[in-house]
C-alpha cells in the first residue's frame, strides 16, 4: 500500500493540471467568482468525479490524476453565474496530460475545438500542465419588474387622448373670442353643418354599422357576403358526427 | 453564430418563467445547512486583524466546513472536504488562528486550508493509507514570511506508522516529516515556540498506556527529546486522556483516575505529574469531565474543568506556574441542577468563562469568582445542550457575550446576552422524508350545507336564517378589522394574501435520526415545531398526511402517528415484524386533491406483506433479485404477470405517473387545426434496467395490468456509476444519464431524453382504438385490445448531471408542466419548460409556418439551461435527494420542496402567475387613477353643462 502510494506520489508531479481563471470582458474580475466554483474531470466508469475546487489565485488545480490507462476527459467549470466553456484532456496511460482543446457540446467527440495545450514529443518532461479557461457567459437568474414612470403614464395613448380632449375643451372658446367676428359666424355655421355637431341628437341616425341591431338579428351582418356560409358549417358537423361516432 | 442567434430567439419564444428579485425570501426559502456541529471544531475566529468583525466556523459531523455569521446566523460560505470516496476516520478537526485569515480542515485523508473570509482554497494535499488524527497551526511567526501565513503541524496515523508534517502555509508543500514507527498509537500534536510536541500513547501491560511526549526541533522536524509520563495506571486509551493542550496558552495534559477521585495534571516538556483530588459534593456520580482551556496565545494558564452528573453540573477553575509546573485550585462554579454548558473566551490575555444553564447565563473571569455578567435566559429545552462557543466583549466595567449553544440534535442557537437570536436547524440536514401536512378541514360549515341540503324547503329556509342571524355576531369584529385590513391590503408586500389559497402549507419532514420538524412555508420555512419521535436513528420508509395527522412507515412494518399541529407522537408496533424494503400507498385522485386508500408494505422480494382485499386495484413492485412483479389485490404470493429484462440486464428502478396528474387536453392540437391523439394511460410504468458488464441501459415502458412491454429503446455506452433518472407525466417520459463517446461521431456528456406517446402518427386518427370509448389491457380480441404507442423522441446534450427529476403538479394540469431535475454539480434545481423538450421540434431545418404557430423551433443538440429556468435561481441549494411538487387552489402555481440535505422550498409558476396580482400591479396607483378622474369630472362637468345650455340657447 505504501509503496504504491509512493509510485502515486511520483507520478502526482507530472499529472497535475491548472485551470487559470483571466480577465476577460464577461467576468473583468476574477476574484468575484463565489468559492463554491469549482472543476470537473469527468469520463465513464470513474470510481468518483474528479473535482477543484477554486483557489485564492483564481485557479483550479487537478493534481490527483489517476494513471493506469489512458483516458479523455470532459473538463467542465461549474459556477452559479458564469458559463465556461468545456475542454476536453486526454491522459495519457502514465498519468501525463497529453493535450487540451476546447470541445462543443452537441458534437461528436472527436470534434476538436481551439488547441490549449499539447504535449511536446520530443521533450516530455511536462510537470505543471497551465490552461486558461474561457468565459462563455453571464446566467441571468432574475425578471426585471417593470417599473412605474410619469413619463409612462404619459406615453399611454389614452392620456395623450385625455390631454389633447382637455386642450380642446379648455383652450376652444379662448381662441374662439380672439377670432374675428365673421370668420367665427363662417366657423359656426361650418360646424352645424358637419355631422361631428351635435353628436348626441345624430346618434340614433347615423350612417355605419348598427352593432346592437345586428346582435339582436334585426341588421343584416356587414360581413354576410363576405363569408362563405356553407364552409364553416361545413367543418362543425363533420366534428358532430366524429363525436357521436 | 447563427446557431447561437437560433437558440437565443427560442429562448425568447418561451415564456419566461423567473422570479422576480424582490420575490426573493418571500415565495421561496432555504435552510443552508451544515449538520450537527462538532464542539472541537467550532469557535468564533476573527480573520482579518484589521477589523474587529468575527465569524463562527465549524465543522460538522458531515464533514462540511463552513463559517456562519454570528449577527443573523446566515452561511457566508462552506465546503464538503470528504473529498474521497474512502469513509471518514473519527471526526473532522478544524483549527484556525486569530487575524489569521485561513483555517484549516481535515477529515479523513484529506487536510485543506481555506481562506477564512472568503471560503477559497489555499492549498490541499490526500494521503493514501492513513488519517489525520490532529491538527495545530504554528503560532511563531518568522521574520522572512508576512504574519498572514501559518504554517500546520498535522499527525497522520496508519495502520502501523505515526507521522508528523510540518506544512507550508502558502502552498501546502511539506517542509519536513517525523515518522515514528515504534507501534505506539499516535494521539496528539502540540506546540510552541521553540518545540513542536508528538504525543502519543504507549500501549503497556494490561491493555494500559504510558503518555510518550517526543520534542521535535520546529525548523528541522529532528527528534530533540523525548519523555514517558508514568500515567499507566489511569489510561486505558485514547479515550481516558481528557485533553491535550494545543499551544503555549495552556500547555497541559489531563486525564482522571478511573474512579474519578483525582485529576492528573502535566505540563507539556516536563515530567512532573500534579494531582488534585476532585470534590465531588453532590452525591452522584460524575458522567462526564470535560477541561475548557484557552486557545489564544499569551493568555493567562488558568483552565476549568466541567463535571456533570446525571442531573447537574459544577465546575472548578484552575490555574497553573508554568514555571513550576504547580497546578492550584482557584474556586469553584456552584452545582445547579439541570443542563450546563461552559464556554471559554479570551480578551486580549485574560480569560473569560461563559456558562450557561437552563435559566441564566454567566459570564467569570478566570481571575476571579466575581460575576461579570449575569442574565436571564430561557434555554431549557429537550433538546439538551451539548456544548457552548462563546465570545465575551468588554464594555467598560460590564461585558456583553455571545454564545452558541450546541444541541444534541445538531440544532444551534446564538444567545446574545438575554436573547436568542437565531436557532440553526442542523437536524432538517438529515431528511429522509416530507409530506405537506393537511389542515384538519373546518367541517362546520359543510355539515350545516348539508343539513340544508336534506330538510324540507321550509326547515332549510328557517335554519339558513339562523345561520346568518348567528354569523352576525362576529359583524363588529369585521368592521373593527376593516379599516386596518384595507390599509394592510394597499401597503402590504404581496399584494392578495394568497395563504387560503393552499400556497403556505406547512410541510413535516421526518429526518434519519428519528426526529420530525413541521416547517411553516408560508413564513421562511421557519420551524413550527419539532419533536424526537424516536430516541434512536430509524428507518423511515414512507410518510403520508391525513387531515390533521402524519403517519411514518418504518422499516420494521410499524408506524408512527404525528399530529401534525402539535408535534405529539405515538409508536404503533407492528402486529407482526417483517422487514420491508417499501410501502406503497393507493391514492385515488378525487378533484384537485387525493383520497388515500391506504398503504401496503413491500417485502424485500417484491412481494406484498399481506393481502390488500380492501383495495380496488393492482400493483407494480421491483424485487430484490432485479425483476418487476405485477400484483392483484387477493394474492400476494404469486405475482400476476413478472418482467425479466434481457439476461445481464438488472433492473434499477421503475417509474410511474403521479397519483395526481390531470391532464387538459386529450389531444395536440397541430398548426393545420388537425390533433395528434396523445397515448393516456394510467397504468404506464418506465422501468430502467442496466447491464453492468456492457455498459447499456434500457427503457421499459410497460402496461402496469398486463405487464405487456409498450415500448423499449437500449442506450450503449451509458457510465452507471452516474445518476440515471427518470420521470413520467401525462402522455410523456424523460430520462437522463451520463453517457460516453462510443462511436467516431458519438458525443460525450450527460443526455437527456424525451418521449411522447401519441395513439397513432397521423393527426385526426386514434390508430386502431378508432372510435373506441374503452379499451382493455388484457382482451386480445383484436378490436379492444391495448394498441402500442406511436412514440415520438428526442434527445439533447446537456451540461450538467441530473440526480433527480421530477414534474410540476397544478390542479387542473391546463398549466404548461416543468420537468424540474436537482442538478448536484451546480447545487441548483431546474425547471425546465416543456416547450423546449418537444421532441416533435423540427431537426436540420427551420419550422414551417404552421409548426411555428405550434410554438415549436429548431431543434438543438445541445440545451443551454436558461438562467430564468432555475427555481433557485443564484442559491447555492446543496445536497437535494427528492423535490416535490404540489398542486395548490391557484391554477398557475405549483408548490415545490426540496429536501436531503439543505431544504428548499419554492412557489412554480410555468406559465407565469396569471391569476395572481403580482407586485407590480399597485392598488394605490389605481386608487390614485380613481381620484384623478372623479376630479377631472367634477371640474369638468359644470363646462359641458354650461356648454350645452349655452349651445341650445344659442342655436336659434
Amino acid at each position: 500500500m505504501l509503496l504504491l502510494f509512493f509510485a502515486l506520489l511520483v507520478n502526482l508531479a507530472a499529472a497535475s493540471l491548472t485551470i487559470n481563471v483571466p480577465p476577460s470582458t464577461h467576468l473583468p474580475n476574477p476574484h468575484v467568482l463565489p468559492a463554491t466554483t469549482h472543476a470537473t474531470l469527468t469520463t465513464s466508469n470513474q470510481e468518483h468525479i474528479l473535482s477543484a475546487s477554486l483557489t485564492r489565485s483564481s485557479t483550479l488545480i487537478f493534481r490527483n490524476i489517476p494513471s493506469g490507462r489512458p483516458e479523455s476527459y470532459l473538463l467542465d467549470i461549474r459556477s452559479s453565474e458564469y458559463v465556461f466553456a468545456p475542454y476536453r484532456v486526454d491522459v495519457a496511460a502514465d498519468g501525463s496530460i497529453l493535450g487540451v482543446w476546447e470541445t462543443f457540446r452537441g458534437n461528436p467527440w472527436e470534434n476538436r475545438g481551439a488547441e490549449k495545450y499539447v504535449v511536446d514529443v520530443a521533450n516530455k518532461r511536462t510537470v505543471n500542465v497551465i490552461v486558461e479557461a474561457k468565459v462563455l457567459g453571464r446566467k441571468n437568474f432574475y425578471e426585471e419588474r417593470a417599473k412605474f414612470s410619469p413619463l409612462s403614464l404619459v406615453k399611454n395613448p389614452m392620456i395623450l387622448l385625455a390631454i389633447v380632449a382637455l386642450v380642446f375643451t379648455l383652450g376652444m372658446p379662448k381662441l374662439m373670442e380672439n377670432m374675428d367676428p365673421e370668420m367665427r359666424a363662417e366657423f359656426e355655421q361650418q360646424q352645424r353643418a358637419s355631422p361631428i355637431s351635435g353628436a348626441g341628437s345624430a346618434m340614433a341616425g347615423g350612417g355605419g354599422f348598427d352593432l346592437a341591431g345586428w346582435m339582436a338579428g334585426t341588421a343584416p351582418s356587414p360581413m354576410a357576403n363576405a363569408e362563405g356560409a356553407t364552409g364553416s358549417t361545413g367543418r362543425e358537423a363533420g366534428g358532430n358526427a366524429r363525436r357521436r361516432a | 453564430m447563427r446557431l447561437q442567434a437560433a437558440v437565443l430567439a427560442a429562448v425568447c419564444a418561451t415564456p419566461a418563467v423567473a422570479i422576480f428579485t424582490d420575490e426573493v425570501n418571500h415565495i421561496d426559502f432555504h435552510h443552508a445547512l451544515l449538520g450537527a456541529p462538532s464542539p472541537d471544531s467550532t469557535f468564533f475566529l476573527k480573520p482579518s486583524s484589521a477589523s474587529n468583525a468575527s465569524l463562527l466556523y465549524t465543522l460538522s459531523d458531515r464533514s462540511i466546513l463552513g463559517a456562519v455569521n454570528p449577527r443573523d446566523g446566515s452561511l457566508v460560505w462552506r465546503h464538503n472536504i470528504s473529498q474521497s470516496a474512502s469513509p471518514v476516520g473519527g471526526a473532522g478537526l478544524l483549527r484556525g488562528l486569530d487575524g489569521n485569515n485561513a483555517v484549516v480542515g481535515a477529515a479523513g485523508d484529506y487536510i485543506s486550508s481555506w481562506g477564512a473570509q472568503d471560503g477559497k482554497l489555499i492549498w490541499d494535499q490526500q494521503f493514501d493509507g492513513g488519517h489525520v488524527s490532529d491538527i495545530e497551526l504554528l503560532e511563531m511567526e518568522e521574520a522572512t514570511k508576512s504574519s498572514d501565513s501559518r504554517d500546520t503541524i498535522a499527525l497522520i496515523s496508519g495502520k502501523s506508522f505515526g507521522s508528523v508534517r510540518r506544512f507550508d502555509g502558502d502552498s501546502g508543500a511539506v517542509k519536513w516529516e517525523y515518522i515514528d514507527e515504534s507501534g505506539d498509537v499516535p494521539f496528539q500534536v502540540s506546540s510552541s515556540p521553540t518545540e513542536v510536541f508528538y504525543i502519543s500513547l504507549q500501549s503497556g501491560m494490561l491493555k494500559s498506556s504510558k503518555i510518550k511526549v517526543t520534542a521535535l526541533d520546529p525548523v528541522t522536524g529532528q527528534q530533540t527529546r523525548q519523555l514517558v509520563l508514568n500515567s499507566e495506571s489511569d489510561i486505558t486509551g485514547p479515550e481516558s486522556v481528557l485533553f491535550v493542550g494545543a499551544n503555549t496558552a495552556s500547555p497541559l495534559i489531563v486525564w482522571a483516575d478511573k474512579s474519578h477521585k483525582s485529576l492528573k495534571i502535566n505540563v507539556i516538556g516536563t515530567k512532573q505529574i500534579s494531582s488534585v483530588v476532585i470534590d465531588n459534593t453532590s452525591d452522584e456520580e460524575i458522567r462526564q469531565i470535560t477541561v475548557h482551556a484557552p486557545h489564544k496565545l499569551n493568555s493567562l494558564p488558568h483552565f476549568l474543568v466541567h463535571f456533570k452528573t446525571g442531573s447537574g453540573a459544577w465546575a472548578e477553575v484552575y490555574h497553573v506556574d508554568l514555571k513550576s509546573a504547580a497546578v492550584t485550585k482557584a474556586y469553584q462554579l456552584p452545582y445547579l441542577k439541570g443542563q450546563s454548558v461552559v464556554a471559554t473566551s479570551n480578551i486580549d490575555a485574560n480569560v473569560y468563562f461563559t456558562r450557561v444553564s437552563d435559566s441564566e447565563a454567566t459570564v467569570v473571569s478566570s481571575a476571579s469568582h466575581g460575576i461579570l455578567g449575569r442574565w436571564n435566559v430561557d434555554a431549557s429545552s429537550p433538546d439538551l445542550s451539548q456544548a457552548a462557543v462563546a465570545e465575551v466583549v468588554a464594555k467598560g466595567k460590564s461585558v456583553a457575550a455571545r454564545t452558541v449553544v450546541l444541541r444534541e440534535s445538531g440544532d444551534w442557537q446564538l444567545i446574545r446576552n438575554d436573547q436568542i437570536e437565531w436557532t440553526r436547524p442542523e437536524g432538517l440536514i438529515e431528511a429522509v422524508a416530507a409530506v405537506w401536512a393537511e389542515a384538519e378541514e373546518k367541517e362546520d360549515l359543510a355539515h350545516e350545507l348539508e343539513v340544508e341540503g336534506h330538510d324540507s324547503i321550509h326547515g332549510a329556509y328557517i335554519h339558513r336564517v339562523k345561520r346568518h342571524l348567528r354569523d352576525l355576531q362576529h359583524l363588529p369584529e369585521w368592521v373593527k378589522d376593516l379599516p386596518e385590513r384595507i390599509i394592510s391590503s394597499i401597503l402590504a408586500d404581496e399584494v392578495t394574501n394568497l395563504d387560503s389559497f393552499g400556497v403556505a402549507k406547512p410541510v413535516v419532514v421526518a429526518t434519519r435520526t428519528g426526529r420530525v420538524y413541521a416547517l411553516d412555508t408560508g413564513r421562511q420555512g421557519s420551524v413550527l415545531w419539532s419533536v424526537q419521535a424516536s430516541e434512536k436513528a430509524w428507518d423511515v420508509k414512507d410518510i403520508s398526511a391525513r387531515p390533521g395527522q402524519v403517519t411514518i412507515y418504518l422499516g420494521d412494518g410499524g408506524y408512527v402517528l404525528v399530529n401534525s399541529s402539535t408535534g405529539a407522537s405515538s409508536y404503533q408496533p407492528p402486529v407482526e415484524a417483517t422487514k420491508l424494503h417499501s410501502i406503497a400507498n393507493f391514492m385515488v385522485p378525487d378533484g384537485a386533491s387525493l383520497l388515500r386508500l391506504g398503504a401496503v408494505g413491500i417485502q424485500e422480494n417484491g412481494s406484498p406483506a399481506t393481502p390488500f382485499e380492501d383495495i380496488t386495484g393492482f400493483l407494480v413492485t421491483t424485487s430484490n433479485n432485479g425483476r418487476v412483479l405485477g400484483w392483484i389485490e387477493s394474492d400476494n404470493k404469486t405475482p400476476v404477470w413478472e418482467f425479466v429484462p434481457p439476461s445481464g440486464q438488472k433492473v434499477l428502478q421503475a417509474t410511474a405517473r403521479p397519483a395526481h396528474d390531470p391532464v387538459a387536453s386529450i389531444g395536440k392540437v397541430l398548426g393545420n387545426r388537425s390533433v395528434l391523439y396523445k397515448y393516456l394511460s394510467p397504468n404506464l410504468v418506465l422501468v430502467t434496467a442496466v447491464n453492468e458488464k456492457d455498459h447499456v441501459a434500457g427503457f421499459y415502458l410497460l402496461d402496469g395490468v398486463s405487464g405487456k412491454v409498450l415500448h423499449s429503446v437500449t442506450q450503449a455506452g451509458v457510465d452507471l456509476a452516474q445518476p440515471i433518472t427518470s420521470a413520467m407525466s401525462e402522455n410523456w417520459f424523460a430520462y437522463s444519464f451520463f453517457g460516453d463517446a462510443v462511436g467516431e461521431s458519438s458525443a460525450k456528456g450527460y443526455q437527456l431524453v424525451i418521449s411522447e406517446l401519441y395513439e397513432s402518427s397521423i393527426p385526426n386518427d386514434r390508430g386502431p382504438l378508432d372510435a373506441a370509448g374503452n379499451y382493455s389491457s388484457l382482451h386480445s380480441s383484436s378490436t379492444d385490445s391495448l394498441p402500442l404507442p406511436h412514440v415520438v423522441s428526442q434527445s439533447f446534450m446537456i451540461a450538467e448531471p441530473i440526480a433527480h427529476m421530477t414534474v410540476t403538479q397544478t390542479r387542473q394540469g391546463i398549466t404548461t408542466r416543468q420537468l424540474v431535475c436537482t442538478l448536484p454539480s451546480s447545487n441548483s434545481i431546474v425547471g425546465i419548460p416543456r416547450p423546449v423538450l418537444d421532441p416533435r421540434r423540427p431537426v436540420d431545418r427551420d419550422p414551417t409556418s404552421s409548426e411555428a404557430e405550434e410554438g415549436l423551433f429548431r431543434y438543438m443538440p445541445f440545451l443551454d439551461f436558461d438562467g430564468k429556468w432555475y427555481l433557485t435561481h443564484a442559491r447555492d441549494v446543496a445536497g437535494i435527494n427528492d423535490v416535490l411538487s404540489r398542486p395548490t387552489m391557484l391554477e398557475s402555481t405549483s408548490l415545490i420542496l426540496a429536501y436531503g440535505g439543505d431544504v428548499f422550498g419554492t412557489r412554480a409558476t410555468p406559465s407565469q402567475a396569471f391569476d395572481v396580482l403580482g407586485k407590480s400591479f399597485s392598488k394605490l396607483q389605481l386608487v390614485l387613477t380613481v381620484v384623478a378622474l372623479t376630479g377631472g369630472v367634477i371640474f369638468l362637468a359644470p363646462i359641458t353643462r354650461k356648454k350645452q345650455v349655452n349651445l341650445l340657447w344659442k342655436a336659434t
